[in-house]
């Protein structure tokens, strides 16, 4: 092929893509898009095989092995697990096309319903919690930052980061029996479970708020200090702005893009954090749900709180994604 | 080298963390071996007489259900509880490290494969995993412990695939394949062993986390079944009643908190001592930096009145390894307005930080010191904060080495050239920005309306250098610091920024002080020449009589570097041995140990800067007698005996 | 003998509609014993081209031969090693774990030389080629300084016993006092032991200094070539003119409102139609409009015919008939 044969080609295939290639921001929500929907279709495939992974027969296993055979037959076929795989996967999809997700083993409720009264609670401990720990950590890593560059205040630095360590390695579950036993059993301020008005979130949202606090707060500081060595601080210094105006308008901003990332495993992992929280405080959430079901086998339900838990994470990283992409002006949306 | 990495860990070892993480590991090894042998018994006595007490002289944590005794209990639990952590671990890091490595070893195609499953999976918490594994492992300790395994091997495949990956991309390793090695050999030889030491840092502290993910798992019913018991099944049996006896739940959780600590703080230990940037501490104590001489200092070179800059035996110190290290050491210099001054020298001779430090840019722990610092009359070593940012930011401009770095990458190019007018003139938003685009176009931009509102990395380098110089002249600067202005730039380009610089100095009569590597850079742009070696000036004379130069290590650097009339057929000429480092100054001349002309006075007094003809200042003790010698004999060289 | 020859060869990074030609239909001969110096700016190609050489890069078109036989291909491992590359970067291209005798001792050909004893006399004498001391064989890399390092390099691409070795931009890291010492190093190397050599360098003068022939690249093509003091001292393809006019010391600074626009590097994604260089040419169609040829029809497809080649409608005259004695 020569070269001008090679150079026409090339521009008639630059004219059939022209629509797409024009705007980045098309490009990206075609390939995001495109990647949320293979993680979508894994934790799908995922939450079905699950199913069928567990040794033993799953309905046995859920009914007891005192049950008669033909009552495990019976439900086995109602389950629709006599079917082939495929069958069932077909089956199970097309259930999930249309909302159907279905029935508890043990309460014999839909479980889009059981999901439905449950969810709200998670997502407002989850939310609350998530803004808690960033207005808090942000602030508090920009402050330690400040005042620790350069290897200054040595002995704030080491505090910092020890307490820092200490408090991010404490398990949420930890911190909960913690704060119920100093503030509610020692100090009666809040009741020690349940869910009824604005008392009973305060400790759960504590609870779930405080080691991703310090986890972000550490990241925050060390990202600035990184920041703080780039060329373009050097730069804003030797145009003699202001302090203020060199962390916030150029400091800030570039440090938060990396911050984000990191924030948004921290959100994903404050999702799941709910599971043991809500078991300490008797949350009626999703968390209290999945434990239950899983020690019941109740296979359909824990299938589908997989499923919830599982999109809510996807969910999470496509906002970060976005953030990013928007705060970020090289923009991830351009390259690769 | 093994000295300086066993004094590493050494000093790793001795600070407030690594002496609280070697003291609890060794706490945690100790229970973990004796207390199944020594109270495992007594944690399994019934009582039934004692069931559910509180706190007692018998019973430091009282007792449970059946009686048993609680801090036994929580003593003996340590082995399984640790156990099953490491136990986790190793399967999670294993399979981990397995998947990650693998793309290297596989073919491109299968890799990426691979790469992308692992970004799939790495998206969820591992609690979620772990959820997920131990419902299909079903609830007990062996299950749990696959499940916390297999929950933090995707965190610990993509660490490892981040690892070999910027690895693998190393010279080295091309380097290897090229030669020959094969993929496998590649992967034990090069790839593991670069990537060990952070490996075992995450582990470790992937250790701690978990201990506390089947504390977790324990805690909800899922992990440990009785009789069976660790810290997660002892605390969700406290937690049932932390009403009346809290401290049946504080025995466990305690435990947990104190040895997932633990974990973590060995953690950073060994990334303490493994990482030698840590080595460089802060210096407690440390003796006073190298400041300038009081008596006989070199001396200035010009009255007061006609210079623009005056900088007269100026210091830049750094705490190092429990002292100073003295990168710049009494460098004396006198601009005069509208002049343009070069100043030479090679990496770490000094020349980068003095612009710094008279740009004021230095902070702690940098100590600047100098006997005299004006600029425009004012001293600036004793100036109020407010003077110094409103006389630099309006008359004093920098361009740095790289554009491409040296840009806010998330602010457009004309809001960042537009601030200075805003804080330093007072102009308004848009006055400023008018005055952005009017200086863009003053630098030569193309349609400089449009590029001010673009960002940085749609620039190219060469424009965004303009820009720079630009920003420079948003103000009415009297002088322009361009440290390597030309360096990150090709060629081509190169010349145009200079041919740039030139003009505007002319046009707009701005002194110019050019930091450069390059003589031929120099003598392009600058009238006068400052040579830089390990800190001081060497010597000082006007760029056209440059081939005059008498410091041995001036014709060094002419002589070494070809141009397009060196000769071909002649070896260049060659500086032995390598540049001095500022922490290890010898007591003499700095340039003795490489100078073919040294004599013991060099090696033991230093020499101080003296006038030696016209404009020229030269600091050597030789120059009087090798006047007019090739300082340099080709015959280092062994091309030329052959 | 051994003669490096590049045919028709091209170089895609990247898949389907983001795929960049880095590389395009490069022709280079690297006859045996000689040192070509390639030159052009940075992301030109010259790096992308040696590392396809060493088959660190897939090629999309054309074959890379070493005295006709193809280097790159699955079966083309073995002699492959005939082939070595030394780096720019003097820190990233030694394994930091590893002693230079180990770095070295491992591109050592299978058996050649065998038994520990053997190989470590062989490692001392390739450290002594490159001027290093043998007693440094157990230092770490940390232990050297840049220079140092690069001859390490040198050393264990000659551990190979390569026939050709391509050194990208092997001084450009260097200090100035330290890189005439790896200058004369790989002058000693040619001239002794008639090693032939690609030698990349975005410095001219460093590469008029070494080499024997000339190719100068531009947006991932060669737009001239030839024998060095021709192409320096009669440049016939206008960008290679532009380039001798840009190295410092040479004439003038004059800041002329660039009507060509030297600043915009060509965007690989998008390169301009007909002659690559036609947006930045001092004689081409933006300052004489007549040109359009410049515009439409890529040079590249008239036939080299001539010992001394340029890409380009409008190429100077070669060496001038009255002058060419003189450099013969």
């Amino acid at each position: 092929m020569t070269t001008r044969e090679a150079a026409v080609r090339s521009r008639r295939v630059t004219v059939s893509r022209s629509v797409v290639a024009e705007s980045p921001w098309v490009r990206f929500a075609v390939r995001r898009s495109g990647r949320l929907l293979v993680s979508l279709w894994a934790l799908l495939t995922a939450a079905f095989l699950m199913v069928h992974l567990v040794p033993g027969d799953p309905v046995r296993a859920a009914l007891g092995a005192a049950a008669p055979n033909d009552l495990v037959e019976a439900r086995r076929h109602t389950l629709g697990l006599d079917d082939p795989l495929w069958l069932q996967y077909a089956h199970y999809l097309r259930g999930l096309a249309t909302g159907d997700l279905g029935t508890s083993m043990t309460s014999g409720l839909p479980v889009s319903q059981v999901i439905g009264d449950r969810l709200p609670a998670t997502l407002e401990l989850a939310g609350l919690a998530f803004v808690v720990a960033v207005l808090l950590a942000v602030p508090l890593g920009l402050g330690m930052a400040v005042l620790t560059r350069g290897g200054r205040r040595p002995r704030v630095e080491l505090g910092f980061t020890t307490a820092s360590v200490v408090v991010g390695a404490v398990p949420e579950f930890l911190v909960a029996v913690g704060l119920v036993l100093v503030l509610s059993v020692r100090l009666g301020w809040f009741p020690v479970a349940g869910s009824d008005g604005f008392a009973s979130l305060v400790l759960p949202v504590a609870a779930l708020a405080t080691a991703p606090i310090a986890v972000l707060a550490r990241i925050v500081r060390v990202e600035v200090l990184s920041v703080l060595d780039a060329d373009f601080v050097r730069t804003a210094r030797a145009k003699r702005l202001p302090a203020r105006r060199i962390y916030l308008r150029h400091v800030l901003p570039n440090a938060l893009t990396a911050s984000i990332t990191l924030g948004g495993l921290l959100l994903g992992a404050l999702v799941a954090g709910t599971v043991l929280v809500e078991n300490v405080f008797s949350w009626p959430g999703l968390g209290s749900t999945i434990v239950s079901s899983i020690l019941s086998k109740d296979y359909p339900l824990v299938q589908a709180v997989v499923l919830v838990y599982g999109v809510a994470v996807l969910l999470v990283n496509l906002l970060v994604d976005v953030l990013l992409a928007l705060l970020d002006p090289r923009s991830t949306i351009r390259e690769a | 080298m093994a000295t300086t990495r066993r004094a590493r860990w050494t000093r790793a070892l001795r600070t407030p963390v690594g002496l609280a993480a070697s003291g609890f590991l060794a706490v945690v090894v100790l229970l973990v071996v004796l207390a199944p042998l020594v109270w495992g018994e007594r944690a399994e006595v019934v009582d039934t007489g004692n069931l559910l007490q509180g706190s007692s002289a018998a019973h430091l944590f009282g007792t449970d259900s059946l009686g048993r005794d609680i801090g036994y209990r929580v003593l003996v639990a340590t082995r399984l509880s640790v156990g099953m952590a490491l136990l986790a671990t190793v399967i999670g890091v294993g399979t981990g490290l397995l998947v990650g490595a693998a793309p290297v070893v596989l073919g491109r195609r299968t890799g990426r494969l691979v790469t992308g499953a692992v970004n799939v999976a790495v998206a969820f918490p591992a609690l979620l995993l772990a959820l997920f594994f131990a419902t299909i492992f079903g609830v007990g300790a062996r299950g749990a412990v696959l499940a916390v395994g297999l929950a933090t091997a995707p965190s610990f495949a993509r660490l490892t695939q981040t690892m070999v990956a910027s690895v693998a991309d190393r010279d080295f390793v091309s380097a290897a394949r090229i030669a020959g090695v094969s993929r496998i050999r590649l992967l034990v030889r090069h790839v593991l062993p670069n990537i060990a030491e952070p490996l075992v840092v995450n582990a470790t502290i992937g250790a701690g986390g978990a201990l506390l993910a089947f504390s977790g798992l324990s805690f909800l019913g899922l992990g440990v079944q009785a009789p069976a018991y660790d810290w997660g099944r002892l605390l969700e049996e406290g937690l049932g009643r932390v009403y009346i006896h809290p401290e049946a739940a504080v025995a466990p959780a305690v435990a947990l908190v104190v040895v997932g600590l633990a974990f973590n703080l060995v953690g950073e230990t060994i990334a303490k001592g493994m990482s030698p940037r840590a080595t460089v501490g802060r210096t407690a104590g440390a003796p006073h930096p190298p400041g300038p001489r009081t008596a006989t200092g070199p001396r200035r070179l010009e009255p007061a009145g006609s210079t623009l800059l005056e900088v007269e035996d100026l210091h830049v110190a750094f705490p190092f390894a429990g002292g100073w290290a003295t990168p710049v050491r009494g460098v004396s210099l006198a601009i005069r307005p509208g002049e343009s001054v070069g100043m030479l020298g090679e990496s770490g001779s000094g020349k980068s930080l003095t612009a710094l430090a008279i740009a004021r840019l230095l902070e702690a722990p940098a100590s600047v010191r100098a006997r005299r610092l004006t600029f425009q009359g004012t001293d600036l070593l004793t100036a109020d904060p407010r003077t110094e940012r409103e006389l630099l930011g309006a008359s004093f401009g920098m361009v740095f080495q790289d554009p491409m770095t040296s840009f806010n990458p998330t602010r457009p190019v004309g809001r960042q050239l537009a601030e200075v007018s805003q804080q330093h003139q007072g102009l308004t938003r848009g006055a400023a920005w008018a005055r952005a685009v009017d200086r863009l176009r003053e630098v030569r931009v193309p349609s400089a309306a449009r590029r001010a509102r673009q960002y940085p990395h749609e620039f190219s380098g060469g424009m965004l250098q303009r820009a720079m110089i630009g920003m420079g002249l948003m103000g009415a600067p009297a002088l322009i610091v361009a440290d390597e202005p030309t360096t990150a730039l090709d060629t081509t380009v190169q010349r145009e920024v200079l041919a740039l610089l030139a003009r505007i100095r002319a046009e707009e009569g701005l002194a110019l002080l050019l930091i450069s590597h390059d003589v031929t850079v120099v003598r392009d742009v600058c009238d006068r020449v400052l040579v830089m070696y390990a800190g001081r000036i060497v010597e000082e004379l006007p760029t056209d009589r440059l081939g005059e130069a008498r410091h041995p290590y001036t014709r060094a650097l002419l002589d070494a570097v070809p141009d397009l009339e060196t000769s071909r057929d002649r070896p260049l000429a060659v500086v032995p041995g390598r540049p001095v480092s500022p922490d290890a100054l010898p007591a003499g001349c700095a340039f003795a140990a490489r100078c073919p002309l040294a004599t013991e006075r060099c090696r033991t007094d230093d020499p101080v800067l003296a006038d030696a003809g016209p404009g020229q200042r030269v600091a050597c003790w030789q120059t009087g007698e090798n006047l007019g010698l090739p300082a340099f004999p080709a015959a280092t060289s062994r091309a030329a005996t052959p | 003998m051994s003669e490096l020859r590049f045919e028709g060869v091209s170089v895609t990074h990247g898949w389907g509609r983001r795929a960049v030609r880095a590389v395009e239909s490069v022709d280079l001969v690297v006859p045996s014993g000689t040192v070509l110096g390639l030159v052009g700016e940075s992301g030109s190609g010259k790096s992308t081209l040696a590392r396809a050489a060493v088959g660190l890069l897939p090629l999309s078109a054309g074959r890379i031969t070493l005295d006709g036989d193809p280097l790159v291909g699955r079966a083309g491992h073995a002699s492959r090693r005939d082939l070595q590359m030394v780096f720019q970067d003097p820190y990233s291209s030694l394994d930091p774990r590893m002693t230079v005798g180990e770095s070295v001792s491992e591109a050592l050909r299978r058996g050649t030389v065998r038994g520990a004893q053997a190989r470590r006399a062989e490692v001392a004498r390739l450290l002594e080629l490159v001027d290093l001391d043998p007693g440094r064989m157990d230092a770490l890399p940390e232990e050297l300084s840049g220079g140092q390092r690069q001859r390490v390099a040198l050393a264990r691409a000659l551990a190979a016993q390569p026939r050709t070795v391509l050194a990208d931009e092997i001084t450009s890291a260097l200090d100035v006092s330290v890189q005439a010492r790896v200058l004369n190093l790989v002058r000693d190397l040619n001239r002794q032991l008639g090693l032939g050599m690609l030698f990349i360098s975005h410095n001219l003068a460093v590469v008029r200094y070494v080499s024997d022939l000339v190719a100068v690249m531009y947006a991932g093509r060669i737009v001239e070539q030839g024998p060095a003091e021709q192409v320096f001292g009669f440049p016939r393809h206008p960008y290679t003119r532009t380039l001798l006019d840009a190295v410092p010391g040479r004439g003038e600074l004059a800041d002329a409102v660039p009507v060509v626009a030297l600043s915009e590097p060509v965007d690989p994604h998008d390169p301009p139609t007909g002659c690559r260089f036609h947006p930045s040419c001092p004689v081409g169609p933006l300052l004489r409009p007549e040109r359009t040829e410049c515009l439409t029809r890529d040079p590249l497809e008239v036939v080299w015919q001539r010992e001394h080649r340029a890409a380009c409608h409008f190429s100077a005259p070669a060496v001038p008939a009255s002058q060419e004695g003189l450099h013969r």
